[in-house]
């Protein structure tokens, strides 16, 4: 017999984060600081709220205009701050995240005060120089262009445009549509957005590794003291719009598998006293590699490589989806999807087993902990915590409100949320015959 | 930096010789099998990542049998007598209960099984991995369910028109040494391998003195080592000799091109000059010429091709493995750009670096990147095994702890001397992505 893992505890460890995690007001921000064992690393993770509004095509115009922060600064060209960074090893990402625009990196932390010099000075002061402008324009064309060769891209984006409308951040217009908007934009849109929507507003700052608290809320105080907040306000929709059920198909030649998205919206918010019990009866379904949908469709009946199921895109702020992606083979494709749906209806109707959810809740609580082995994972998590508005207690608390969730209270909230014969269907990659919208 | 030697560690199991040390990581050898065990305590987050790296890859395949390494690697999941699906116990169910992250990968000169849990959970993992070592069952229906699993999966590789840009331009550059195909397989191997073939492989090269545990994280030392010794220590060493490929790759005499005409949008170039094995030095000057022509925006590639419009994107890669192997200089072409454009562009800046050499300040800023790289690389227990794995497939574990010492040696002669002695035409295998719409 096989060692039970049973010697497994069912208390979930606590993480103890909370007591270590310095949380005070630096500047016009919040800065959240934990020292690590590891040597001379430090990573953070920042982000403010830029209220995009996704109808008028905002999402776009927040992308292009972070793309072009590390063109060049009204005090630096585009080499000299990349000098900065790459002189020392420093790695510095402005990404576009919905509703917020993020920064994150990794530096060591003798060289942590030019970097976050360099970061202030990138998302403050950028110079928006119409050449730059133009190359900026033509990178994102070639990324929308590179997504448009991804089925999994094009079947995720499809299944958006089924559940959401327009004005609602998990809405992803078609690329066509993108690169045609594109095409529109100037560099005075984008200036404006950065006047307009690029400031303080909910700023946080999440650092951890081989740091002093008190020096690096000097480091951070001095980078962006003065910072002010924007203006914008919030604008997008909440809730989700579903079409009526059906199929979205996107015909892409010469592809040999087909990307499958099933998927309908969620009320639910994330801070909903329902969430837990719905993320683990999730979980249970499709949310690693030994769970239902690729024990069965994977594992017993070789149909596909990979299938999952997740939330997605669920947020304090607006409703997201529920989703399960799957990919298949031409001439698997009709077997492929039925398979899906046959686990997905068993499990919603019969609901998960004790053992299952015994089972989840060591494996959700493991994870946790093997999830905050790394400073850049740490950062992430105590940024995401905060962006969600919860306590940095919740760190610590989460894997207990795990562990207390009874079978009840899973199996209620999967037949609550989840509708087999709600999905919707998103499908991409060449088209066989076997294929209808 | 590197420490020479130290004295052994007090309380070693008797059934282990000590054999060196090197930046805190410690080299044991279990007596009764060969098996070696390489130990990197770290104090943090009470994580292990527990990996077996085991000496072989698809370079050590046959014509008719390629793809064996990959396709056994997706059958050690299948199970053992005492780990098995039929008993709820499968591998990955197993596993991942207890939040562990597990997974596995191939390559061209190893296969590396691994598993990041909570070091509470250790010893199942060691179980497991020692159970696997001798006992998979290679059930012949898992073998056929399998079979389909990997064919999507390689349909999957080959939709993207990069990843066979890479396998072409591999399959041209070498046409004796097995690196000429691809770790996956050719799709026929795939179609015809049977169980027999997989079986022999296995007992060829799956033994303790083939392979390599390493242990990285937060752990009492001797209670580990007892631990490996009860799992590891009853089996026993190859029957046979492990055998190894003595095959060598004739010298390349001209340049060799090869074209990938797919659907997609954006072209691409990838040009592969023949390199030296990874242990030699010349592979460290290699690894800074990479940073220095295409690291960041102040690389010479960035700022000729990029950052002038002729691409979306540009990497050098120097992929370090055992025999000769292809440093690689690849470009993504932004929109509207040819072909001849982009490879002119690429050869004049090839040649500036012959001719004119690298600046001191080029060096010390690639040697920067890279340390820092290096401290970042120690953050946290997955990095660390990662990193290891590839020291290890190389031929000497060592090149991981001692990497940052090497590059201390290089000098700016030394990196125009590989460019102009590795960087020609005649050893240059030239591949085109041509997209078809």
């Amino acid at each position: 017999m096989a060692p039970s893992p049973s010697s497994a505890s069912n208390t979930a460890a606590t993480p103890d984060l909370a007591s270590r995690i310095q949380d005070r007001p630096v500047g016009p921000g919040r800065l959240l600081t934990l020292r690590t064992s590891v040597d001379e690393v430090v990573s953070f993770r920042g982000s403010f709220v830029a209220n995009p509004d996704p109808a008028a095509g905002d999402g776009l115009r927040q992308k292009l205009t972070v793309s072009l922060l590390d063109k060049g600064t009204e005090q630096r060209d585009r080499f000299a701050l990349a000098r900065v960074l790459e002189d020392c090893g420093a790695t510095l990402n402005l990404s576009s995240d919905g509703l917020f625009v993020e920064m994150s990196g990794q530096a060591l932390i003798d060289d942590l005060p030019r970097v976050m010099d360099v970061a202030a000075e990138m998302l403050r002061t950028p110079a928006f120089d119409p050449e730059e402008f133009a190359k900026a324009r033509a990178q994102v064309a070639a990324d929308i262009q590179r997504r448009m060769e991804k089925t999994a891209a094009q079947a995720a984006a499809v299944l958006s445009q089924r559940l959401f409308s327009e004005g609602h951040p998990n809405h992803s217009p078609a690329p066509q549509t993108l690169l045609e908007r594109l095409q529109g934009l100037t560099v005075e849109d984008v200036r404006q957005y950065h006047d307009r929507h690029f400031g303080a507003t909910e700023w946080r700052l999440a650092m951890v590794g081989d740091l002093e608290h008190d020096a690096v809320a000097s480091v951070v105080g001095e980078a962006f003291g003065g910072w002010v907040s924007h203006e914008a306000p919030a604008v997008y929709e909440m809730e989700a719009a579903p079409e009526e059920v059906g199929r979205s198909v996107v015909p892409m030649p010469e592809k040999s598998n087909v990307d499958v998205r099933l998927g309908h919206a969620l009320p639910l918010r994330r801070d909903h006293d329902d969430y837990p019990a719905l993320y683990v009866g999730n979980y249970i379904l499709g949310g690693n590699f030994a769970a239902r949908l690729m024990s069965t469709v994977r594992d017993e009946q070789g149909l596909t490589y990979s299938i999952r199921s997740s939330l997605s895109g669920v947020t304090t702020q607006y409703a997201g989806s529920w989703q399960t992606s799957v990919t298949l083979s031409h001439d698997t494709l009709d077997e492929g999807i039925a398979a899906t749906r046959d686990v997905i209806r068993a499990f919603v109707s019969e609901g998960a087993t004790a053992d299952e959810l015994e089972d989840k809740k060591t494996t959700i609580t493991g994870s946790y902990t093997v999830g905050l082995a790394t400073t850049k994972r740490l950062a992430q998590s105590i940024l995401t915590n905060a962006e969600r508005g919860f306590d940095v207690s919740y760190l610590d608390r989460f894997p207990e409100e795990i562990e207390a969730l009874t079978l009840e209270e899973v199996n209620a909230a999967v037949q609550r949320y989840f509708d087999p014969e709600a999905l919707q269907e998103a499908l991409a990659g060449t088209r066989p015959e076997t294929i209808e919208a | 930096m590197a420490t020479p030697t130290t004295a052994p560690p007090r309380d070693i199991p008797a059934a282990f010789e000590y054999q060196e040390s090197s930046d805190g990581i410690e080299c044991y050898r279990l007596t009764e099998n060969d098996l070696r065990v390489l130990l990197l305590p770290q104090d943090g987050a009470p994580v292990v990542t527990s990996m077996v790296t085991y000496h072989v890859g698809s370079r050590n395949e046959h014509t008719g049998h390629t793809g064996a390494t990959h396709m056994l690697e997706h059958l050690m999941f299948k199970g053992t007598e005492r780990y098995h699906k039929r008993t709820g116990t499968s591998i990955f169910e197993t596993l991942q209960r207890v939040g562990a992250k597990v997974n596995a990968s191939t390559w061209l000169d190893r296969t590396n099984y691994y598993e990041m849990l909570p070091t509470e959970h250790l010893p199942l993992a060691l179980d497991i991995e020692a159970d696997r070592m001798r006992g998979a069952l290679i059930d012949p229906a898992d073998v056929e369910d399998e079979r389909t699993v990997i064919l999507n999966e390689r349909d999957r590789n080959q939709n993207d028109p990069v990843s066979r840009l890479f396998d072409e331009v591999w399959a041209a550059a070498f046409t004796a040494h097995p690196y000429h195909h691809p770790t996956i397989g050719w799709k026929s191997d795939i179609e015809s391998m049977t169980p027999g073939d997989l079986r022999e492989y296995y007992d060829t090269f799956y033994w303790p003195n083939n392979a390599t545990l390493s242990l990285v994280g937060e752990f009492d030392r001797g209670a580990v080592l007892h631990n490996v010794a009860e799992h590891f220590g009853v089996l026993d060493t190859a029957p046979n000799k492990i055998p190894q490929v003595t095959t060598e790759e004739p010298e390349q005499t001209g340049l060799r091109r090869v074209t990938v005409r797919q659907e997609g949008q954006l072209g691409a170039v990838l040009m592969g000059f023949k390199s030296p094995p990874a242990l030699e030095a010349d592979s460290d000057a290699l690894d800074v010429l990479a940073r220095i022509l295409a690291s960041g925006k102040g690389s010479r590639l960035y700022r000729r091709c990029t950052d002038q419009g002729l691409t979306s994107d540009v990497f050098g890669i120097n992929f370090r493995l055992r025999d000769p192997g292809l440093f690689s200089v690849f470009a993504y072409l932004a929109p509207e750009q040819d072909h001849q454009t982009v490879e002119d562009a690429l050869w004049e800046t090839i040649e500036d670096v012959q001719e004119n050499g690298v600046s001191q300040e080029e060096l010390d800023r690639a040697r920067s990147q890279l340390r820092a790289q290096i401290a970042f690389d120690r953050d946290g227990p997955m990095r660390v095994a990662s990193q290891l794995n590839e020291a290890l497939a190389a031929g000497d574990w060592k090149l991981y702890t001692q990497y940052l010492d090497r590059l201390n040696d290089i000098t700016i002669e030394d990196v125009q001397r590989v460019a102009q002695l590795y960087l020609n035409d005649e050893a240059c295998t030239i591949g085109r992505y041509v997209p078809t719409s």
